[in-house]
């Protein structure tokens, strides 16, 4: 347990398998090009983290075969999303004035433009490609060191100190983004400050706008969604409340105010409905006589409460009805939508979502390690401080089945092998979690040695005297008989 | 979406405190019982109000109180709590959660709470779910002597138990910072005995020392009040006056007067990082208030290329997820995650998933009952037999 503790039982490495694809040509200076990139990445130190390998793709049957599984539209992209982490598809464009690089939206895919005409560039394509993919993978890695940072698991080649904007971005989104969980909660709500509008169109708008993220989302973590409707709510006594605004015509709700605005005493926002974190989403629409509300300082319309959820004002349009229809709730869903992939935690860069959500896995995976490992550490050491508590069994299978799954998801890190070293992490922690929390393991009341005194002697002292003072009576019986016969 | 964020990085930098505080706790504990001791839950209740005029919603304080004051039959004003012989504010009547009542709270009860050792099926309402940014206020009062605090009447609890208590808290990273405040008898000697980093902890009394009362009522009966905990509260109502207060701790601990408390208070700074300075300069609504860094989103382009991604993840997600689990492990998980996606879209009519476990219900079986019977029956039988007969065959 204590390997693991200290951080030397797993050497945290991360393979990237790129596969890459140069249209028209053969094998080998596709080849050729691969293993140059792939030298390139390897001298360079500064992503110390991951191992890159650079596979050499061509246009077989069998590709474009593969190819046309992974979705329609695919029939002649190359180099298609097969287990790689991120395909580079080299396009030979004479019109190209010089080498340029677009990462595609939803697929790992980055297109290199390249004109072979000019002899500068090809002796340029591989460098550059090189540094795209630098490029994409540098916020992850400075992501991970930072997570790593304070733990035993770093290594000595990982001490960069990175710079305070990065530094303070990753705290920040390590604040505002919830814990790993393997179910969340979610909870859309509509309050209304008058009596209208009473109803909403959710189910509908769900689907359209949140159902397509928490599908992207159902790889790392699992889902449900609640919704509710409460009217005539009010605000907390303990905020200013909107202002009237003349030169702008609006009411004005200020930052300090901002906290406070969920009423928590009086909003049913109740927290407990399984065994993982909920996420709120407010819907706030405020009555005729205080509309348009707005924040005083942005004129915007929402705000992300870090490790709570979101809140959103929608101010009552002219035709007032009283159910909010789904193209009413369109504009409001994409804002829910977005501060729930910053509630999950879901990283800002590279560009591309689907490079974003495995940089999550790999991100995610690594500190449910991190976390099962230190919860190893804690437990053995309260083991040998706290004496007075009973360990039972059922810890000690937890402690074996945790770190068996910590070593298989080091091997699956190793293996590149992300989504199931997330599994692997997730029951890891779980047991690590139930080990530690084992209910039977509260501690004793603690007893020192004059309560102890102070409570047998009453007991056992008026039983002990008599019997002692028989003992002696015949002992010195037995020695004056002894004494007579002798 | 970069932009989006370095604007949300921005203001969250501007409004992060030094602290780095991301939630805040509160448990209030009372620790007597019977109509005399009025007074403990008055001053019970009276922080857990001044705590919710703070901020802190219920779900995130923890309330034990032990007895029902409110509804005792001796209370002349049934239904209400006062902390004050002039009646003005009632602190039971409305907007209350206990979360512990009556014989609930107990040492084991109250261990458990703190170290989050529970059976399963304990409701979140009930246990003490920090995480390793959360500041916790612990608020004890009742009778206590040296080194131990009375439960009940029937049990006590030793500083050494809340010592250890609070080390496996820091084991586990459960609190960020604690600040543990008890008013009982020789209160000062409850935290002789803390080792865990990060606790300021201050009572009400020296050992051998007795903490008094403040007044009674007449009309109610009984003591409404503490003398530590009514001067603490004056601070707290007079200079605390909201959520953005810029009060400290050290303002707190200034204002303690022994001519009016009647009895030495003390603080301990020395498990604090950074000792007395530090513990100073902490805001009083840093452990009474609820922090709630909010960031507001300024511009709107991350929403416009979130709604183009969104349109074409539609048609591409389920096969780009299925594509993935069969690219990383065998086909026949990719059945598995085929199958999974069936389900879903069969029971995506209602988007809530049900996960409710039904409570196993103890099931008799008739044979078994029957069995029972006959055999009760046999012995009984049996024994008037023996009792009938048995001077006979003497």
């Amino acid at each position: 347990m204590n390997r693991w503790a200290d951080g030397k039982a797993c050497q945290l490495h991360y393979p990237l398998y790129i596969g890459l694809t140069w249209d028209d040509y053969d094998i080998s200076p596709v080849q050729d090009l691969a293993s140059q990139v792939q030298s390139l990445l390897r001298a360079e130190n500064d992503l110390s983290l991951y191992d890159f390998y650079i596979i050499a793709d061509t246009t077989t049957a069998e590709t474009s075969q593969r190819a046309k599984l992974s979705g329609p539209g695919a029939g002649g992209e190359l180099g298609e999303y097969r287990g790689h982490a991120l395909s580079v598809n080299v396009i030979t464009d004479p019109s190209t004035k010089s080498t340029s690089a677009s990462l595609r939206t939803w697929r790992p895919v980055l297109d290199v433009r390249h004109n072979p005409e000019r002899s500068v560039d090809s002796a340029t394509l591989a460098p550059f490609i090189a540094s795209e993919i630098r490029k994409i993978y540098e916020h992850e890695n400075d992501a991970i060191s930072h997570l790593l940072r304070d733990t035993p698991f770093t290594t000595s080649g990982q001490v960069e100190a990175l710079s305070p904007e990065v530094k303070s971005s990753l705290d920040a989104r390590r604040t505002r983004a919830f814990k790993y969980a393997a179910t969340y909660h979610l909870t859309f709500s509509l309050f209304t400050s008058s009596a209208s509008p009473s109803a909403w169109e959710a189910e509908q708008a769900l689907e359209d706008s949140i159902r397509p993220l928490l599908d992207r989302f159902s790889s790392i973590s699992e889902f449900t969604v609640d919704t509710q409707v409460q009217l005539l709510a009010s605000f907390s006594p303990s905020i200013a409340g909107p202002q009237y605004d003349e030169s702008t015509r609006e009411w004005k709700l200020q930052r300090t105010d901002l906290s406070g605005f969920v009423n928590a005493a009086e909003w049913p926002l109740n927290p407990g409905i399984g065994s993982g974190p909920t996420i709120n989403f407010v819907l706030f629409v405020p009555s005729e006589d205080q509309s348009p509300l707005v924040l005083a300082e942005t004129g915007g319309n929402s705000w992300l409460i870090p490790q709570w959820g979101g809140v959103q004002i929608l101010n009552p349009s002219g035709k007032q009805s009283e159910k909010l229809s789904a193209a009413d709730l369109r504009p409001v869903m994409l804002t829910f939508a977005d501060q729930l992939s910053a509630l999950l935690g879901l990283p800002d860069s590279p560009a591309s979502p689907s490079l974003r959500i495995s940089s999550l896995v790999r991100e995610r995976a690594t500190s449910l390690v991190l976390s099962a490992s230190s919860t190893l550490g804690a437990l053995a050491r309260l083991s040998l401080k706290l004496t007075s508590i009973a360990i039972p069994d059922s810890v000690a299978k937890s402690v074996d089945e945790t770190i068996l799954r910590l070593d298989q998801a080091c091997h699956d890190l190793r293996d590149g092998r992300y989504h199931r070293a997330l599994e692997n992490a997730r029951t890891a922690e779980g047991e690590a979690e139930q080990a530690f929390f084992e209910p039977s393991m509260v501690g004793q009341v603690y007893f020192p040695e004059e309560h102890k005194v102070a409570v047998y002697v009453p007991l056992l002292g008026p039983m002990a005297v008599p019997l002692v003072m028989a003992a002696l009576k015949e002992f010195r019986k037995l020695r004056a008989t002894k004494a007579k016969v002798a | 979406m970069k932009t989006l964020n370095s604007v949300w990085a921005f203001l969250a930098l501007a409004s992060i405190a030094c602290a780095a505080h991301t939630s805040n706790w509160a448990v209030l504990v009372s620790t007597s019982r019977f109509w005399f001791n009025y007074r403990h839950l008055a001053n019970t209740l009276s922080l857990y109000r001044t705590v919710k005029r703070l901020g802190i919603p219920d779900s995130q304080i923890l309330l034990l109180l032990p007895d029902d004051m409110a509804c005792n039959p001796r209370n002349a004003f049934s239904g209400t709590v006062y902390s004050n012989a002039d009646r003005r504010m009632d602190l039971y009547g409305e907007n209350v959660e206990v979360d512990y009542r009556g014989y609930e709270v107990t040492v084991e009860n109250f261990i458990r709470l703190l170290t989050d050792r529970w059976e399963e099926g304990v409701p979140a309402s009930k246990r003490l779910q920090t995480d390793e940014g959360s500041n916790i206020l612990i608020y004890m009062t009742g009778h206590g002597g040296s080194e131990f605090l009375k439960f009940q009447d029937s049990e006590e609890i030793s500083s050494w138990d809340l010592a250890d208590a609070f080390s496996q808290m820091r084991e586990k990273k459960r609190y960020n910072e604690m600040l543990f405040m008890i008013d009982t008898c020789q209160a000062n000697t409850l935290y002789r005995q803390f080792y865990a980093p990060g606790v300021i902890a201050t009572g009400s009394s020296e050992e051998d020392e007795s903490s008094y009362s403040h007044h009674a009522d007449n009309d109610v009966g009984v003591a409404v009040i503490d003398r530590w905990t009514y001067y603490v509260l004056e601070f707290l109502e007079t200079q605390v006056t909201g959520p953005t207060s810029d009060k400290t701790l050290g303002d707190l601990f200034d204002s303690y007067d022994v001519g009016k408390i009647h009895s030495n208070p003390g603080v301990r700074w020395d498990l604090f990082p950074g000792g007395e300075q530090a513990g100073r300069s902490r805001r009083v609504v840093d452990f009474f208030g609820n922090v709630q860094n909010v960031e507001v989103q300024g511009n709107q382009t991350g929403v416009e290329s979130l709604k183009e991604d969104l349109q074409g993840l539609k048609r591409l997600v389920q096969d780009y997820q299925a594509f993935a689990a069969a690219q990383e492990s065998n086909k026949t998980e990719m059945s598995d995650v085929v199958q999974r996606r069936n389900l879903e879209a069969v029971s995506s009519g209602k988007i809530r998933q049900k996960q409710r476990h039904t409570v196993g219900k103890l099931q008799l079986s008739e044979n078994a009952q029957w069995a029972r019977q006959v055999a009760g029956a046999t012995v009984l039988s049996g024994l008037a037999a023996l009792w009938y007969f048995a001077p006979k065959l003497m």
